[in-house]
């Protein structure tokens, strides 16, 4: 209880400005709410930061699946086509849409990348032990990336586009469909625990910087 | 950073004199400019933030309209070509007796993005307004706003899915619709919007009531 309590350092809540004592939960079953607004303030997560190295290596190998094999197929009285998920933004691209294809590139696969990376960065020197400081944009980067990340958007609007299709012909999900899904799954986790009081506290435990 | 702090509630970092920075939560007393642990520009409030709100929704209702005029998507059939417009995808549907997903594509592609845009104007007017605010029930409005955001995409990858996937030359192919650009607008500007407002407005009036 003493060294939760030495831990604890004032914040102000995020949507009401509050000054609050803050204390870290490690307990699973408790999240910490602002008193005044009722502010999610950070959920109680055990070995956060053993849990998110584990989820981004993984998200990031399943991600790197997900985009090199087939992800849906199409037959339709005998003609066939399948599509990987690169062609999801690229087949726009084509049609003559370059900035839409890119903003769908961006919000299915490249930022939900790029956040996982970056927080590898941050994470996997913590956790090894190794003296290596990432740079601060490394930090902001992730945070401003976040609210843009959309994998599990672009599941629902799948889902909703095999329902248009699947009375004119046979989908065939490929390996990448379900290593998306995976992916997904493991991205909401770490939204789930990573929060920027957990995320700072790991780029201050390189650098020697103390609340 | 020239704030009378007064004006802020009790209890509150900014009546204390401290900043919290936007990016790493950081407190830092009024008179430095920049966060020490992260570097961010450090401001008490989100500078003009409901002007900037507000430009925002405006920006996105006028593309609102070339989103539900215009087709989203054009499917071709046999050599016959039919534009479909939002509202058009959702009647198919119904005719389809797909009521569900009727009602998914309705309320992500129609009912969200209005109700999206409406409460945030209100919230603009709460702020500004001199009535008595119920505080929690506008920072529920406004964390509504902002879990939704994302969700009214939705209708912009499913058009991404079809028109990748029905590519059959001479039997059946789906382009993509000048529609379908506007409404991507509407869903990041309404995105930036919600981001740009800053709830913390609304509690600071709870001191003056």
């Amino acid at each position: 209880m003493n060294s939760h309590l030495s831990q604890s350092h004032l914040i102000a809540c995020h949507e009401c400005d509050q000054l609050l004592y803050f204390v870290p939960s490690t307990d699973a079953r408790q999240t910490a709410h602002c008193p005044r607004c009722d502010h999610a303030i950070q959920a109680g997560v055990s070995n956060s930061l053993d849990q998110v190295v584990a989820l981004c290596i993984t998200a990031l190998i399943v991600l790197v699946i997900a985009n090199y094999f087939n992800f849906l197929g199409f037959d339709a009285k005998g003609q066939e086509r399948s599509i990987n998920l690169l062609n999801a933004s690229y087949e726009l691209y084509l049609q003559g849409y370059p900035v839409l294809s890119v903003l769908i590139f961006t919000f299915i696969v490249a930022i939900p990348f790029l956040y996982m990376s970056c927080l590898l960065l941050i994470c996997l020197p913590v956790k090894l032990g190794i003296r290596w400081r990432p740079s601060l944009w490394v930090g902001r980067l992730c945070s401003a990336m976040l609210p843009w990340a959309m994998s599990e958007v672009f599941l629902v609007g799948v889902l909703v586009a095999l329902i248009k299709m699947a009375s004119l012909a046979t989908i065939i999900f490929g390996v990448s469909f379900w290593a998306y899904i995976l992916f997904s799954i493991l991205f909401l986790r770490v939204e789930h625990i990573v929060d920027s009081h957990r995320l700072w506290g790991w780029i201050d435990d390189q650098s020697h910087f103390s609340v | 950073m020239a704030f009378l702090l007064t004006r802020f509630p009790k209890g509150t970092a900014a009546n204390a004199g401290l900043a919290s920075c936007s990016i790493c939560g950081t407190l830092s007393s009024a008179n430095e400019q920049t966060c020490r642990r992260c570097g961010n520009q450090l401001e008490f409030r989100t500078k003009n933030s409901v002007q900037k709100t507000l430009a925002l929704v405006a920006t996105a209702i006028i593309f609102y309209i070339p989103a539900n005029l215009l087709p989203i998507m054009t499917t071709t059939l046999l050599g016959n070509a039919s534009p479909a417009t939002i509202l058009g995808g959702v009647v198919i549907f119904i005719e389809h007796g797909s009521y569900f997903i009727a009602l998914v594509i309705f309320s992500a592609s129609v009912l969200i993005p209005l109700a999206k845009m409406a409460v945030i104007i209100k919230l603009c007017i709460a702020v500004n307004s001199s009535k008595k605010l119920n505080h929690r029930e506008l920072t529920s409005m406004y964390r509504l706003v902002e879990f939704v955001g994302k969700w009214s995409m939705i209708d912009v990858f499913v058009v991404s899915i079809l028109v990748a996937l029905v590519q059959l030359s001479g039997l059946m192919t789906i382009q993509p619709g000048i529609a379908i650009s506007a409404f991507a607008c509407v869903v990041v500007l309404t995105m930036v919007a919600a981001h740009q407002f800053d709830v913390r407005l609304i509690w600071d009036k709870e001191g003056n009531q």
